[in-house]
């Protein structure tokens, strides 16, 4: 046989290069969107109020990076350094360094904190904690916010005098009147200072209870810059540490992420790879689906069980033991050779004299009887059953053998 | 395009390097970039290298007609019109009813030749069954990545109605001869019309001898009978909302396809004239003139397309369209159900109107769940389900006393009994003349 030539089909398929064609809008799009988002972060990252505070390389409202700046257009060399480790290695090759220290986040320990005490002969501590101040000024302790509307230097600490004011609101530090090698600046009320300076053999120290004073965001403000650059000018190098999590002291074993080997976050990626690939091969459909309309399913006994629930749900007793009856007395009449029609009275006397029942009984289980509850039901129900299989076992000839109860006639008897 | 899951193996199998090369992280990183990009690349070179899907022409070989249950070969023609060997597999998009199976075939065509693919189809739905398309995937030499296009190519093919009930033919005709006189028995008194005059052999009834003709001549001669010919038989099914429902799993149209199917054979065998019309609100399929194997060939052409209609069936318009076929007495066949009296109210308004002019018979499906549901009472919820059973053919037979009462006659019967009663009815009314 033989077949046809056939023709080439056109296919609904889009090629690949008529999908990128398609897609081009949406690339063009997401690209525009990632570099308005890009954009954006950059310029809230500049503003805002992100990043470690007093950081020197952090542009933000509450960073440094504007005195370390200028400190360095001054000509001071500013060495940020992370650790305790690093802050003893800087000073040592700077002999000179004035060091700028802040454990805002409580790292260091009593031991370290000593340590950080005898780095330099010039050591700023800005915003000093509980810890730093018992290591390295046990006499000082705290003082509250400052509720004074300006805060004058009245003291001889050089520094301050230059700076004559610094801006108000901030942190203080209490000191006792009569605490020696002490000078403290800018009182508050009630012994309250926010600037003290501790001169001992070792050097000095000089506590300021305020970041605003190094904060990008009031360095502006009142005499903040002044104190801030005389504080930390004074040599030709700044250290500028800012304790990390790596100055908190390991305990215990070696790190999970130390025992790993360098493989296994590459490995993971790998598999994250494999199981893209994985949906992309199990997930690419073989062709569309083929649509088809499929008939209505509906059971013919679905109305004739909705309505046996119904008597049910209703407790419709008496309705539903008269459908039995009508129905029973219908077979009844055939099987005792009576016409359809035939008159009820008629129909129990024959059942009665058929299967010598007295006529009272079967016209209770036919008629008067009435169910009080389900029992009654079910009684009366088996009664009508085993009436209806007297009656046919009855009227059987004699000697027809012991077959089964005929089958129950449905009822639509045909003419 | 898609990929193959000798790419996903691929991708995976870099663990291996990676492990091997990469020391520390960075390393380790470094590999696995460049182990992805050699996967890709190896992959677009397997694409370029794959023959093109689109270059294929596409034809079938498909028969119209299928009867239901039967199974029956679907062919499809491929050509590579492409310059490379096409490696690959062809699914063929038919109808999940269509009864395919899971048409997933492995092809090797190369350059400018032909192939046939062959595909056993076995409907499991009556009607019109359709594929749209064939998608084909061409691997490359590498088996890494695959390209798909899926190529407009449709078809259909009619399934017909099945036609189980012809089992019960040969019987029914044999008793239709039997009416004919032409065989051995003879059934005098059956027949109506008068046939013609022979002479009188042994065995035959006395009392169809005619004396005037013997009177006539010097012989014995008998008058033979035989059975009214050129009658007319209206069959109408009801497609309405009430067809839809299933008894023993068959929809009663799929019943009452059946039994009008037997019908009209057994009519047309014995040289009556058969009509048939579905109809709800208007009509699904008429067959008017038609007699013998085209009669048939056209009921089951036009019973394919016919699904359930889920509105009212419209009686008052069914006279109507009965006067249409037919001005003549005709035996006109409602199968349709006959549930409950309200259901049924449309039928018997307009029953008077058409026993006046026709015999009317009037065939519906019984569900025998039914009858069976009567003597099941073993806990409260059965005695209930019993006595709604019961009410349910109460019901029915109020409405069969009630066609009965507008002088139609009534035939039911569970679905594999309807189509032979019906028939037996029909053999039956045509014995007693009433045709």
């Amino acid at each position: 046989m033989s077949a046809p030539v056939g023709t080439v089909a056109p296919s609904s398929t889009p090629t690949i290069r008529a999908t990128l064609r398609r897609s081009v809008f949406w690339v063009v799009a997401g690209a525009g969107a990632l570099l308005v988002a890009a954009i954006a972060f950059l310029a809230t990252s500049a503003s805002g109020a992100a990043g470690p505070p007093l950081a020197a390389d952090n542009p933000a409202q509450a960073g440094s990076m504007a005195l370390v700046e200028v400190l360095r257009q001054q000509g001071v060399t500013v060495v940020p350094v992370d650790t305790l480790g690093d802050a003893a290695a800087a000073t040592a090759g700077h002999p000179n360094a004035t060091v700028f220290f802040a454990d805002i986040e409580g790292y260091l320990v009593a031991d370290q904190l000593a340590e950080v005490g005898v780095l330099a002969d010039r050591i700023v501590v800005a915003d000093p904690n509980f810890a730093t101040l018992q290591a390295l000024a046990p006499e000082v302790g705290f003082g509250g916010l400052s509720p004074e509307d300006a805060l004058v230097a009245s003291c001889d600490v050089p520094a301050a005098v230059q700076a004559g004011k610094i801006s108000p609101g901030g942190k203080t530090l209490g000191l006792a009147a009569d605490a020696p090698g002490y000078t403290a600046c800018f009182p508050g009320d009630d012994g309250t200072f926010s600037l003290v300076e501790r001169v001992t053999s070792d050097g000095t120290i000089t506590l300021v209870a305020d970041t605003a004073v190094f904060a990008n965001e009031k360095i502006a403000t009142f005499g903040n810059a002044a104190l801030a650059l005389n504080l930390l000018g004074a040599g030709d190098t700044v250290i500028w540490y800012l304790p990390t999590l790596a100055d908190v002291p390991v305990t215990g074993p070696p790190s999970l992420g130390a025992l790993t080997p360098g493989w296994v976050t590459p490995v993971m990626v790998l598999l994250v790879f494999t199981a893209i690939a994985a949906m992309i091969w199990r997930g690419r459909r073989f062709g569309p689906l083929v649509a088809e309309n499929l008939p209505v399913v509906v059971r013919a006994s679905e109305t004739m069980e909705g309505r046996a629930r119904l008597y049910a749900r209703g407790n419709a007793r008496l309705r539903a033991v008269d459908a039995l009856r009508i129905g029973a007395v219908t077979r009844l009449a055939g099987t005792a050779g009576l016409p359809r029609t035939a008159p009820l009275a008629e129909v129990i006397r024959s059942v009665a004299a058929l299967t010598g029942r007295p006529p009272e009984q079967v016209a209770a289980v036919l008629v008067s009887e009435i169910p009080q509850s389900d029992a009654g039901l079910m009684s009366l129900s088996a009664a009508i059953d085993d009436l209806e299989a007297a009656t046919v076992l009855a009227a059987r000839p004699a000697g027809s053998g012991p077959s089964p109860p005929a089958a129950p006639s449905t009822g639509r008897m045909e003419p | 395009m898609a990929l193959t899951g000798r790419f996903v193996l691929l991708v995976a199998l870099g663990v291996v390097p990676i492990v091997v090369l990469g020391d520390t992280v960075a390393s380790a990183l470094a590999v696995l970039a460049a182990w992805l990009l050699l996967c890709l690349v190896l992959g677009i070179l397997d694409l370029a290298l794959a023959a093109s899907p689109r270059a294929l022409r596409v034809a079938r070989v498909l028969p119209s007609r299928v009867r239901l249950g039967e199974t029956v070969t679907s062919e499809l023609y491929l050509t590579n019109e492409g310059a490379r060997r096409l490696r690959g597999v062809v699914r063929d998009g038919w109808q999940p009813s269509a009864g395919a199976g899971n048409n997933r075939t492995a092809v090797s065509l190369p350059a400018g030749e032909r192939r046939l693919i062959a595909l056993t189809l076995r409907p499991t739905r009556r009607g019109e069954r359709t594929a749209a398309h064939v998608t084909v995937r061409a691997g490359g030499p590498l088996g890494l990545f695959a390209r798909q296009a899926t190529l407009h190519a449709p078809a259909r093919i009619r399934v017909l109605p099945p036609f189980h009930s012809r089992k019960h033919l040969p019987s029914r005709i044999s008793r239709l001869k039997e009416l004919d006189g032409r065989t051995s028995v003879l059934v005098r008194g059956q027949g109506t019309e008068f046939d013609s005059l022979r002479e009188y052999v042994r065995g035959d009834d006395v009392r169809s001898i005619d004396w005037r003709a013997t009177a006539r001549r010097n012989d014995v001669v008998v008058r033979t009978w035989r059975p009214e010919r050129d009658r007319r038989i209206v069959i109408v099914i009801d497609t309405g909302r009430t067809s839809a429902a299933r008894v023993a799993d068959e929809p009663r149209l799929d019943t009452a396809f059946e039994a009008a199917l037997l019908l009209a054979a057994l009519a047309s065998q014995a040289g009556d004239r058969v009509d048939f019309l579905a109809w709800d609100r208007r009509v699904r399929a008429s067959v008017q003139g038609a007699s013998g194997a085209e009669l048939l060939s056209r009921m089951v052409d036009g019973m394919a397309l016919i699904e359930p209609e889920l509105i009212e069936m419209d009686w008052l318009a069914l006279p109507g369209q009965v006067r249409g076929i037919t001005a003549q007495h005709a035996l006109v066949v409602l199968i349709t159900p006959m549930d409950a009296p309200g259901a049924s109210t449309g039928l018997l308004s307009v029953l008077g109107q058409l026993t006046q002019r026709h015999t009317v018979l009037v065939a519906s499906v019984t569900d025998p769940t039914v009858a069976e549901l009567i003597h099941v009472r073993n806990d409260r919820a059965d005695v209930y389900r019993a006595a709604s059973a019961e009410r349910t053919m109460l019901d029915s037979a109020r409405v069969a006393a009630a066609v009965r009462q507008l002088g139609a006659d009534i035939v039911t019967a569970t679905p594999e009994k309807l189509p032979p009663a019906l028939a037996d009815r029909y053999i039956a009314l045509k014995a007693a003349g009433r045709l």
